[in-house]
Protein backbone atom coordinates (compact mmCIF):
# COMPACT_ATOMS: atom_id res chain seq x y z
CA UNK A 1 0.00 0.00 0.00
CA UNK A 2 1.70 3.44 -1.30
CA UNK A 3 0.34 6.67 0.63
CA UNK A 4 1.44 10.53 0.29
CA UNK A 5 1.05 12.50 2.80
CA UNK A 6 2.28 16.32 3.87
CA UNK A 7 3.87 16.21 6.81
CA UNK A 8 4.24 19.44 8.17
CA UNK A 9 7.01 19.98 10.96
CA UNK A 10 6.73 22.79 13.62
CA UNK A 11 10.56 24.55 14.17
CA UNK A 12 10.83 23.14 17.81
CA UNK A 13 10.89 19.54 16.07
CA UNK A 14 12.20 20.33 12.65
CA UNK A 15 15.71 19.08 13.58
CA UNK A 16 14.50 15.62 15.11
CA UNK A 17 14.82 12.38 12.95
CA UNK A 18 11.44 11.46 12.66
CA UNK A 19 11.23 10.38 9.17
CA UNK A 20 13.84 7.43 10.03
CA UNK A 21 12.60 6.90 13.69
CA UNK A 22 9.38 5.85 11.41
CA UNK A 23 11.37 3.80 9.12
CA UNK A 24 13.14 2.04 11.50
CA UNK A 25 10.57 0.66 13.96
CA UNK A 26 7.39 0.61 11.66
CA UNK A 27 9.05 -1.19 8.63
CA UNK A 28 7.49 1.29 6.46
CA UNK A 29 9.59 2.63 3.58
CA UNK A 30 9.30 6.32 3.57
CA UNK A 31 10.27 8.14 0.20
CA UNK A 32 10.51 12.35 0.48
CA UNK A 33 9.23 13.12 -2.57
CA UNK A 34 9.87 17.13 -2.08
CA UNK A 35 10.71 19.44 0.96
CA UNK A 36 8.68 22.32 -0.54
CA UNK A 37 11.23 25.62 -0.22
CA UNK A 38 8.69 28.25 -0.33
CA UNK A 39 7.06 27.43 3.68
CA UNK A 40 10.24 29.40 4.90
CA UNK A 41 10.53 28.73 8.76
CA UNK A 42 8.73 25.52 9.16
CA UNK A 43 9.81 22.44 7.53
CA UNK A 44 7.22 20.89 5.01
CA UNK A 45 7.82 17.44 3.18
CA UNK A 46 5.69 15.51 1.01
CA UNK A 47 6.78 11.57 1.69
CA UNK A 48 5.08 8.29 0.18
CA UNK A 49 4.58 6.04 2.87
CA UNK A 50 5.01 2.13 1.70
CA UNK A 51 4.12 -0.67 3.67
CA UNK A 52 1.38 -3.05 5.20
CA UNK A 53 -1.57 -0.91 6.21
CA UNK A 54 -1.54 -1.43 9.59
CA UNK A 55 1.96 -0.55 10.00
CA UNK A 56 1.48 3.19 8.43
CA UNK A 57 -1.53 4.23 10.62
CA UNK A 58 0.85 3.17 13.51
CA UNK A 59 3.45 5.06 12.21
CA UNK A 60 1.09 8.26 11.34
CA UNK A 61 0.39 7.84 15.45
CA UNK A 62 3.99 7.87 16.01
CA UNK A 63 5.01 10.83 13.83
CA UNK A 64 1.75 12.98 15.08
CA UNK A 65 2.69 12.22 18.71
CA UNK A 66 5.80 13.42 17.60
CA UNK A 67 4.06 16.47 17.02
CA UNK A 68 4.25 16.18 13.21
CA UNK A 69 1.10 16.90 11.26
CA UNK A 70 -0.10 14.73 8.40
CA UNK A 71 -2.31 15.48 6.15
CA UNK A 72 -3.37 12.92 3.70
CA UNK A 73 -2.45 14.50 0.00
CA UNK A 74 -4.76 12.83 -2.12
CA UNK A 75 -5.14 15.71 -4.62
CA UNK A 76 -3.47 15.07 -7.68
CA UNK A 77 -2.36 17.42 -10.44
CA UNK A 78 -3.41 16.67 -14.08
CA UNK A 79 -1.16 17.89 -16.85
CA UNK A 80 -2.58 18.18 -20.17
CA UNK A 81 1.35 17.86 -21.83
CA UNK A 82 0.18 17.31 -25.12
CA UNK A 83 -1.22 20.66 -25.63
CA UNK A 84 2.17 22.35 -24.15
CA UNK A 85 3.38 25.24 -26.13
CA UNK A 86 6.83 25.95 -23.70
CA UNK A 87 5.65 29.38 -23.15
CA UNK A 88 6.61 28.81 -19.73
CA UNK A 89 4.24 30.43 -17.77
CA UNK A 90 3.48 27.85 -15.62
CA UNK A 91 7.52 27.61 -14.42
CA UNK A 92 7.04 31.35 -12.75
CA UNK A 93 5.14 29.97 -9.92
CA UNK A 94 6.32 26.87 -9.13
CA UNK A 95 8.53 26.57 -6.59
CA UNK A 96 8.89 23.03 -5.76
CA UNK A 97 11.04 21.93 -9.14
CA UNK A 98 8.18 20.07 -10.89
CA UNK A 99 7.78 22.91 -13.83
CA UNK A 100 10.97 23.34 -15.46
CA UNK A 101 12.38 25.11 -18.48
CA UNK A 102 14.63 22.86 -19.62
CA UNK A 103 18.22 25.42 -20.09
CA UNK A 104 18.99 24.50 -23.68
CA UNK A 105 15.85 22.83 -25.71
CA UNK A 106 13.56 25.08 -23.72
CA UNK A 107 10.79 22.73 -23.05
CA UNK A 108 8.87 22.62 -20.35
CA UNK A 109 9.87 19.57 -17.85
CA UNK A 110 7.23 18.10 -15.27
CA UNK A 111 8.37 15.60 -12.88
CA UNK A 112 5.25 14.81 -11.01
CA UNK A 113 6.91 13.20 -8.05
CA UNK A 114 8.13 16.72 -6.87
CA UNK A 115 4.74 18.68 -7.34
CA UNK A 116 3.22 19.41 -4.10
CA UNK A 117 -0.20 20.15 -5.27
CA UNK A 118 0.27 24.18 -4.56
CA UNK A 119 -2.38 25.04 -7.54
CA UNK A 120 -0.56 27.38 -8.61
CA UNK A 121 0.51 26.41 -11.97
CA UNK A 122 -3.65 26.04 -12.17
CA UNK A 123 -4.08 29.54 -12.53
CA UNK A 124 -1.08 30.28 -14.45
CA UNK A 125 -1.21 28.43 -17.27
CA UNK A 126 -2.88 30.78 -20.13
CA UNK A 127 -3.88 27.55 -21.96
CA UNK A 128 -5.77 25.54 -19.23
CA UNK A 129 -3.91 22.68 -19.33
CA UNK A 130 -3.58 21.62 -14.82
CA UNK A 131 -6.04 20.40 -13.45
CA UNK A 132 -6.44 19.47 -9.33
CA UNK A 133 -8.40 16.43 -9.67
CA UNK A 134 -8.80 13.84 -5.98
CA UNK A 135 -7.68 10.89 -6.29
CA UNK A 136 -9.63 7.78 -5.87
CA UNK B 1 36.12 44.84 -50.14
CA UNK B 2 33.51 45.79 -48.76
CA UNK B 3 30.50 42.96 -49.17
CA UNK B 4 27.44 44.42 -50.63
CA UNK B 5 24.39 42.75 -51.82
CA UNK B 6 20.72 43.34 -53.39
CA UNK B 7 18.03 41.57 -53.12
CA UNK B 8 17.58 40.89 -56.53
CA UNK B 9 20.78 38.83 -55.75
CA UNK B 10 19.96 37.20 -53.20
CA UNK B 11 16.70 35.83 -54.94
CA UNK B 12 18.09 34.92 -57.52
CA UNK B 13 20.05 32.49 -55.31
CA UNK B 14 16.94 31.54 -53.46
CA UNK B 15 15.31 30.27 -56.70
CA UNK B 16 18.45 28.45 -57.54
CA UNK B 17 18.00 26.58 -54.26
CA UNK B 18 21.57 28.36 -53.50
CA UNK B 19 20.90 30.76 -50.18
CA UNK B 20 22.57 30.15 -47.53
CA UNK B 21 20.55 30.50 -44.59
CA UNK B 22 20.68 30.73 -41.11
CA UNK B 23 18.63 30.91 -38.15
CA UNK B 24 19.61 34.17 -35.88
CA UNK B 25 20.61 32.08 -33.23
CA UNK B 26 22.80 29.87 -35.83
CA UNK B 27 24.34 33.42 -36.98
CA UNK B 28 25.12 34.69 -33.23
CA UNK B 29 27.13 31.39 -32.52
CA UNK B 30 28.90 32.07 -36.13
CA UNK B 31 29.65 35.60 -34.82
CA UNK B 32 31.80 34.25 -31.82
CA UNK B 33 34.20 32.92 -34.67
CA UNK B 34 34.20 35.19 -37.59
CA UNK B 35 33.86 38.74 -38.24
CA UNK B 36 30.77 40.42 -39.90
CA UNK B 37 33.19 40.91 -43.25
CA UNK B 38 33.25 36.83 -43.39
CA UNK B 39 29.25 36.47 -42.55
CA UNK B 40 28.19 39.18 -44.71
CA UNK B 41 30.17 37.07 -47.48
CA UNK B 42 28.68 33.33 -46.60
CA UNK B 43 25.38 34.29 -45.57
CA UNK B 44 22.47 35.56 -47.46
CA UNK B 45 19.55 35.08 -45.14
CA UNK B 46 18.94 35.01 -41.29
CA UNK B 47 15.44 34.19 -39.93
CA UNK B 48 14.18 35.46 -36.96
CA UNK B 49 10.99 34.32 -34.90
CA UNK B 50 8.99 34.75 -32.29
CA UNK B 51 5.95 33.51 -30.87
CA UNK B 52 4.16 34.87 -27.69
CA UNK B 53 0.34 36.83 -26.57
CA UNK B 54 -0.01 39.36 -28.36
CA UNK B 55 -3.36 41.27 -27.94
CA UNK B 56 -3.33 43.86 -29.93
CA UNK B 57 -4.58 41.01 -32.84
CA UNK B 58 -7.55 40.27 -34.79
CA UNK B 59 -9.41 39.47 -38.10
CA UNK B 60 -11.24 40.49 -40.87
CA UNK B 61 -14.60 38.25 -42.21
CA UNK B 62 -16.79 38.52 -45.18
CA UNK B 63 -19.57 36.26 -44.66
CA UNK B 64 -21.18 36.46 -48.01
CA UNK B 65 -24.49 38.05 -49.11
CA UNK B 66 -27.57 36.69 -47.45
CA UNK B 67 -31.39 36.55 -49.60
CA UNK B 68 -32.82 39.11 -48.46
CA UNK B 69 -29.84 40.77 -47.86
CA UNK B 70 -28.77 42.42 -44.69
CA UNK B 71 -26.38 44.98 -43.58
CA UNK B 72 -24.99 44.13 -40.43
CA UNK B 73 -24.66 46.25 -36.94
CA UNK B 74 -24.59 43.16 -34.61
CA UNK B 75 -22.41 40.61 -34.99
CA UNK B 76 -21.92 38.00 -32.42
CA UNK B 77 -19.75 34.68 -33.10
CA UNK B 78 -20.14 31.97 -30.50
CA UNK B 79 -21.40 34.98 -28.75
CA UNK B 80 -18.33 37.00 -28.74
CA UNK B 81 -19.00 40.30 -30.22
CA UNK B 82 -17.07 41.07 -33.67
CA UNK B 83 -16.78 45.11 -34.70
CA UNK B 84 -19.53 45.46 -37.72
CA UNK B 85 -19.39 49.35 -38.20
CA UNK B 86 -18.25 48.39 -41.75
CA UNK B 87 -20.09 47.60 -45.21
CA UNK B 88 -22.78 44.84 -44.97
CA UNK B 89 -21.35 41.91 -44.59
CA UNK B 90 -17.86 42.70 -42.88
CA UNK B 91 -16.74 42.15 -39.57
CA UNK B 92 -13.70 42.33 -37.36
CA UNK B 93 -13.26 40.07 -34.69
CA UNK B 94 -10.82 41.14 -31.82
CA UNK B 95 -8.52 38.93 -30.16
CA UNK B 96 -9.31 40.09 -27.08
CA UNK B 97 -13.02 40.74 -27.37
CA UNK B 98 -14.81 38.23 -24.39
CA UNK B 99 -18.05 36.16 -24.84
CA UNK B 100 -21.32 37.59 -23.54
CA UNK B 101 -21.38 34.41 -20.94
CA UNK B 102 -17.99 33.31 -20.64
CA UNK B 103 -15.01 35.45 -19.99
CA UNK B 104 -12.40 32.59 -20.56
CA UNK B 105 -13.76 32.46 -24.23
CA UNK B 106 -13.17 35.16 -26.82
CA UNK B 107 -12.33 36.73 -30.15
CA UNK B 108 -8.74 34.70 -30.16
CA UNK B 109 -10.85 31.05 -29.64
CA UNK B 110 -13.37 32.06 -32.44
CA UNK B 111 -10.09 32.69 -34.73
CA UNK B 112 -8.39 29.64 -33.97
CA UNK B 113 -11.54 27.67 -33.84
CA UNK B 114 -11.90 28.76 -37.83
CA UNK B 115 -8.40 27.99 -38.48
CA UNK B 116 -9.13 24.54 -37.12
CA UNK B 117 -11.98 24.73 -39.57
CA UNK B 118 -14.63 24.26 -36.88
CA UNK B 119 -18.28 25.40 -37.51
CA UNK B 120 -19.04 28.56 -35.34
CA UNK B 121 -22.34 30.33 -34.88
CA UNK B 122 -22.92 33.30 -36.37
CA UNK B 123 -25.74 35.77 -34.77
CA UNK B 124 -26.40 39.24 -36.81
CA UNK B 125 -28.74 41.92 -36.07
CA UNK B 126 -29.45 44.82 -38.25
CA UNK B 127 -31.91 47.81 -38.12
CA UNK B 128 -33.56 46.78 -41.68
CA UNK B 129 -33.19 49.65 -44.53
CA UNK B 130 -35.00 49.07 -48.26
CA UNK B 131 -31.99 47.49 -50.08
CA UNK B 132 -30.68 45.69 -46.68
CA UNK B 133 -34.28 44.47 -45.45
CA UNK B 134 -33.23 41.68 -43.21
CA UNK B 135 -33.06 41.67 -39.60
CA UNK B 136 -31.62 39.01 -38.22
CA UNK B 137 -29.86 35.83 -39.18
CA UNK B 138 -28.61 33.53 -37.40
CA UNK B 139 -26.24 30.22 -38.75
CA UNK B 140 -23.10 28.62 -38.63
CA UNK B 141 -20.12 29.68 -40.57
CA UNK B 142 -17.00 27.85 -41.19
CA UNK B 143 -13.76 28.88 -42.83
CA UNK B 144 -14.75 27.60 -45.95
CA UNK B 145 -18.04 28.89 -46.10
CA UNK B 146 -17.08 32.66 -45.15
CA UNK B 147 -15.58 34.74 -48.07
CA UNK B 148 -12.12 36.41 -46.85
CA UNK B 149 -11.30 35.23 -43.82
CA UNK B 150 -7.80 37.66 -42.88
CA UNK B 151 -5.80 38.63 -39.53
CA UNK B 152 -4.55 41.70 -39.63
CA UNK B 153 -2.84 42.95 -36.14
CA UNK B 154 -2.05 46.56 -35.37
CA UNK B 155 0.46 45.88 -33.09
CA UNK B 156 2.86 42.61 -33.38
CA UNK B 157 6.29 41.44 -32.80
CA UNK B 158 7.45 44.50 -29.65
CA UNK B 159 11.25 45.05 -30.93
CA UNK B 160 12.02 44.60 -27.04
CA UNK B 161 9.38 44.09 -23.95
CA UNK B 162 10.07 44.97 -20.13
CA UNK B 163 10.52 42.55 -17.51
CA UNK B 164 7.59 42.28 -15.30
CA UNK B 165 7.89 41.78 -11.03
CA UNK B 166 5.92 42.90 -8.28
CA UNK B 167 6.45 44.61 -5.21
CA UNK B 168 2.73 44.41 -3.51
CA UNK B 169 2.36 41.94 -0.85
CA UNK B 170 -0.17 39.85 -3.05
CA UNK B 171 0.11 37.74 -6.10
CA UNK B 172 -1.41 39.97 -9.56
CA UNK B 173 -2.65 38.31 -12.48
CA UNK B 174 -1.45 40.24 -15.18
CA UNK B 175 -0.96 39.59 -18.61
CA UNK B 176 3.01 38.78 -18.27
CA UNK B 177 1.49 35.90 -15.94
CA UNK B 178 0.96 35.55 -12.11
CA UNK B 179 3.37 37.88 -10.38
CA UNK B 180 4.42 36.71 -6.89
CA UNK B 181 4.31 39.11 -4.17
CA UNK B 182 7.51 40.92 -2.72
CA UNK B 183 9.23 40.35 -5.90
CA UNK B 184 8.98 36.65 -5.71
CA UNK B 185 9.32 36.15 -9.56
CA UNK B 186 10.10 38.03 -12.82
CA UNK B 187 8.52 37.20 -15.92
CA UNK B 188 9.86 38.32 -19.33
CA UNK B 189 8.13 37.94 -23.20
CA UNK B 190 10.73 38.08 -25.73
CA UNK B 191 12.78 35.37 -27.86
CA UNK B 192 15.95 37.68 -27.07
CA UNK B 193 18.88 37.13 -30.13
CA UNK B 194 16.08 35.35 -32.44
CA UNK B 195 13.66 38.32 -32.08
CA UNK B 196 12.52 39.80 -35.35
CA UNK B 197 13.07 43.33 -34.94
CA UNK B 198 15.90 43.20 -32.50
CA UNK B 199 18.77 41.84 -35.55
CA UNK B 200 17.50 44.90 -37.71
CA UNK B 201 17.13 47.59 -35.12
CA UNK B 202 17.03 50.59 -37.54
CA UNK B 203 14.89 48.77 -39.93
CA UNK B 204 16.39 48.79 -42.82
CA UNK B 205 15.07 45.76 -44.09
CA UNK B 206 11.65 45.25 -42.28
CA UNK B 207 9.31 47.97 -43.88
CA UNK B 208 5.92 48.42 -45.57
CA UNK B 209 5.35 45.05 -47.71
CA UNK B 210 7.77 42.84 -46.12
CA UNK B 211 7.17 39.22 -46.80
CA UNK B 212 7.13 37.09 -43.09
CA UNK B 213 5.73 33.86 -41.91
CA UNK B 214 2.60 34.47 -40.22
CA UNK B 215 1.02 31.95 -38.54
CA UNK B 216 1.88 28.74 -40.08
CA UNK B 217 1.62 30.42 -43.55
CA UNK B 218 2.90 33.49 -45.68
CA UNK B 219 2.28 36.75 -44.23
CA UNK B 220 2.94 40.94 -44.73
CA UNK B 221 3.84 43.87 -42.70
CA UNK B 222 1.15 45.96 -43.24
CA UNK B 223 2.26 49.04 -41.77
CA UNK B 224 4.50 49.84 -39.05
CA UNK B 225 2.99 48.44 -35.76
CA UNK B 226 0.26 51.10 -33.10
CA UNK B 227 2.57 52.91 -30.22
CA UNK B 228 5.81 52.38 -32.71
CA UNK B 229 8.28 54.19 -30.99
CA UNK B 230 11.87 54.99 -32.49
CA UNK B 231 12.56 57.35 -29.43
CA UNK B 232 13.87 54.57 -27.22
CA UNK B 233 17.28 54.99 -25.56
CA UNK B 234 19.70 52.13 -27.55
CA UNK B 235 22.12 50.62 -25.42
CA UNK B 236 25.66 50.42 -26.93
CA UNK B 237 24.76 47.57 -29.43
CA UNK B 238 22.38 49.77 -30.80
CA UNK B 239 19.20 47.82 -29.54
CA UNK B 240 16.89 49.94 -27.50
CA UNK B 241 16.43 48.79 -23.63
CA UNK B 242 12.72 48.53 -23.41
CA UNK B 243 9.70 48.33 -25.66
CA UNK B 244 10.38 50.16 -28.64
CA UNK B 245 8.89 49.02 -32.68
CA UNK B 246 6.51 47.15 -33.27
CA UNK B 247 4.57 45.59 -36.70
CA UNK B 248 0.99 45.62 -37.75
CA UNK B 249 0.95 42.63 -39.80
CA UNK B 250 -1.36 40.92 -42.31
CA UNK B 251 -1.70 37.20 -44.01
CA UNK B 252 -4.25 34.96 -45.14
CA UNK B 253 -5.89 32.95 -42.23
CA UNK B 254 -7.28 30.38 -43.89
CA UNK B 255 -3.74 29.18 -44.98
CA UNK B 256 -2.54 29.26 -41.07
CA UNK B 257 -2.17 27.13 -38.84
CA UNK B 258 -3.65 26.58 -35.21
CA UNK B 259 0.33 25.30 -34.27
CA UNK B 260 1.53 29.03 -34.63
CA UNK B 261 -1.90 30.63 -33.85
CA UNK B 262 -3.51 29.71 -30.04
CA UNK B 263 -6.18 31.27 -28.28
CA UNK B 264 -5.24 31.93 -24.50
CA UNK B 265 -6.98 33.11 -21.11
CA UNK B 266 -4.84 35.07 -18.57
CA UNK B 267 -5.75 34.36 -15.18
CA UNK B 268 -7.94 37.77 -14.44
CA UNK B 269 -6.55 39.57 -17.19
CA UNK B 270 -8.92 38.36 -20.02
CA UNK B 271 -8.32 36.16 -23.61
CA UNK B 272 -5.17 37.02 -25.64
CA UNK B 273 -3.79 35.59 -28.44
CA UNK B 274 -0.69 33.71 -29.08
CA UNK B 275 0.95 34.34 -32.61
CA UNK B 276 3.87 33.03 -34.29
CA UNK B 277 6.02 35.32 -36.76
CA UNK B 278 9.18 34.58 -38.60
CA UNK B 279 10.83 37.72 -40.34
CA UNK B 280 13.67 36.58 -42.77
CA UNK B 281 16.52 39.54 -42.56
CA UNK B 282 18.40 39.55 -45.94
CA UNK B 283 22.32 40.03 -44.97
CA UNK B 284 23.06 42.93 -47.42
CA UNK B 285 26.38 44.26 -45.88
CA UNK B 286 28.70 43.72 -43.28
CA UNK B 287 26.45 46.35 -41.21
CA UNK B 288 23.52 44.23 -41.16
CA UNK B 289 25.75 40.76 -40.22
CA UNK B 290 27.06 43.00 -37.31
CA UNK B 291 23.35 43.60 -36.21
CA UNK B 292 22.06 40.01 -37.30
CA UNK B 293 25.08 38.45 -35.07
CA UNK B 294 23.68 40.45 -31.53
CA UNK B 295 23.36 37.81 -28.26
CA UNK B 296 21.49 37.23 -25.33
CA UNK B 297 24.17 39.22 -23.45
CA UNK B 298 24.34 42.39 -25.74
CA UNK B 299 20.07 42.62 -25.37
CA UNK B 300 18.91 44.92 -22.43
CA UNK B 301 15.79 45.00 -21.19
CA UNK B 302 14.05 47.17 -18.45
CA UNK B 303 12.31 45.28 -15.23
CA UNK B 304 9.15 47.30 -14.47
CA UNK B 305 7.24 46.92 -11.49
CA UNK B 306 3.83 46.04 -12.16
CA UNK B 307 2.80 46.14 -8.84
CA UNK B 308 1.96 50.10 -8.96
CA UNK B 309 0.49 51.69 -11.59
CA UNK B 310 3.05 53.90 -12.79
CA UNK B 311 4.92 50.97 -13.33
CA UNK B 312 8.59 52.33 -12.13
CA UNK B 313 12.04 50.84 -12.95
CA UNK B 314 13.47 48.41 -10.58
CA UNK B 315 16.42 47.45 -12.64
CA UNK B 316 17.84 46.34 -15.80
CA UNK B 317 18.79 42.50 -17.16
CA UNK B 318 20.13 41.23 -20.43
CA UNK B 319 18.31 38.09 -21.74
CA UNK B 320 21.64 36.22 -20.75
CA UNK B 321 20.15 36.93 -17.11
CA UNK B 322 17.16 36.24 -17.27
CA UNK B 323 17.54 32.97 -19.43
CA UNK B 324 19.88 32.10 -16.48
CA UNK B 325 17.23 31.64 -14.20
CA UNK B 326 17.13 34.27 -12.28
CA UNK B 327 18.11 38.11 -11.74
CA UNK B 328 19.67 40.63 -9.23
CA UNK B 329 16.85 43.14 -7.90
CA UNK B 330 17.44 45.22 -5.18
CA UNK B 331 20.11 42.90 -4.15
CA UNK B 332 17.72 39.99 -3.84
CA UNK B 333 18.02 37.11 -6.56
CA UNK B 334 14.36 36.45 -8.10
CA UNK B 335 12.97 33.45 -10.27
CA UNK B 336 12.75 34.20 -13.97
CA UNK B 337 10.25 32.92 -16.37
CA UNK B 338 9.55 33.21 -19.87
CA UNK B 339 6.09 33.78 -21.31
CA UNK B 340 6.23 33.39 -24.65
CA UNK B 341 7.56 30.38 -26.49
CA UNK B 342 11.51 29.98 -27.73
CA UNK B 343 10.47 26.47 -28.33
CA UNK B 344 8.11 26.96 -30.99
CA UNK B 345 10.01 30.40 -31.83
CA UNK B 346 12.70 28.32 -32.91
CA UNK B 347 10.38 25.79 -34.75
CA UNK B 348 9.27 29.06 -36.96
CA UNK B 349 12.66 30.18 -37.34
CA UNK B 350 13.24 26.60 -38.66
CA UNK B 351 10.45 26.15 -40.54
CA UNK B 352 11.12 29.54 -42.52
CA UNK B 353 14.62 28.63 -43.08
CA UNK B 354 13.12 25.65 -44.89
CA UNK B 355 10.74 27.60 -46.84
CA UNK B 356 13.59 29.77 -47.99
CA UNK B 357 16.74 26.78 -49.06
CA UNK B 358 13.89 25.69 -50.88
CA UNK B 359 12.56 28.46 -53.08
CA UNK B 360 9.42 28.85 -51.85
CA UNK B 361 9.54 31.88 -50.02
CA UNK B 362 11.36 34.72 -51.24
CA UNK B 363 12.64 38.01 -49.18
CA UNK B 364 11.01 41.49 -50.35
CA UNK B 365 12.64 44.92 -50.28
CA UNK B 366 10.10 47.18 -48.32
CA UNK B 367 7.97 49.18 -50.38
CA UNK B 368 8.22 52.03 -48.31
CA UNK B 369 10.53 52.57 -44.77
CA UNK B 370 9.05 52.80 -41.69
CA UNK B 371 9.32 56.80 -39.90
CA UNK B 372 12.73 57.00 -38.04
CA UNK B 373 11.40 59.94 -35.38
CA UNK B 374 8.09 58.66 -34.05
CA UNK B 375 7.09 58.96 -29.70
CA UNK B 376 4.54 57.68 -27.86
CA UNK B 377 1.54 59.92 -26.84
CA UNK B 378 -0.57 59.41 -24.27
CA UNK B 379 -3.87 60.11 -23.49
CA UNK B 380 -4.94 62.87 -21.50
CA UNK B 381 -8.01 64.19 -19.86
CA UNK B 382 -9.57 67.85 -21.59
S1 LIG C 1 0.69 22.34 -8.30
FE1 LIG C 1 1.79 23.17 -10.05
S2 LIG C 1 2.89 24.93 -9.26
FE2 LIG C 1 2.29 23.70 -7.48
S3 LIG C 1 4.02 22.33 -7.14
FE3 LIG C 1 2.63 21.22 -8.47
S4 LIG C 1 3.37 21.66 -10.50
FE4 LIG C 1 4.31 23.18 -9.17
S1 LIG D 1 1.98 27.59 -18.82
FE1 LIG D 1 0.88 25.94 -19.85
S2 LIG D 1 1.43 26.13 -22.03
FE2 LIG D 1 2.89 27.37 -20.87
S3 LIG D 1 4.63 26.00 -20.49
FE3 LIG D 1 3.29 25.80 -18.72
S4 LIG D 1 1.93 24.10 -19.22
FE4 LIG D 1 2.91 24.72 -21.13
Amino acid sequence: MNKRYIFTFSPDIVNRPIVSEIAKHYDVMVNILNADVTSGREGKLVVELEGADGNIVQSLEYAKEAGVECVPLEKQLQFDQDQCVACGSCTAVCFSGALMMDADSWELLFDPEKCVVCGRCVKACPLQLFRIAMEE
Amino acid sequence: MAVKKSYDEINEKIRKGQAVVVTAEEVSQMALECDPGEIARKVDVVTTATFGPMCSSGAFINFGHYDPPIRMEEVLLNDVPAYAGLAAVDAYIGATAESKYNETYGGAHVIEELIEGKEIRLKAKARGTDCYPTKEVETIVNKELVNEFFLFNPRNAYQNYAAAVNSLGHTIYTYMGSLLPRFGNATYSTSGELSPLLNDPDFRTVGIGTRIFLGGAQGFVSWYGTQFNTSKQKNIYGVPTSNAGTLSVIGDAKQMHTRYIKAAYMERYGVTLFVGIGIPIPVLDEELARSVSIRNEHIETTVLDYGRSEKPIVGTATYAMLRSGTIEINGKKVKTAPVSSLLRAREIAGELKQWIQGGQFEITKPIEHFPTHTHVKGLKRQ
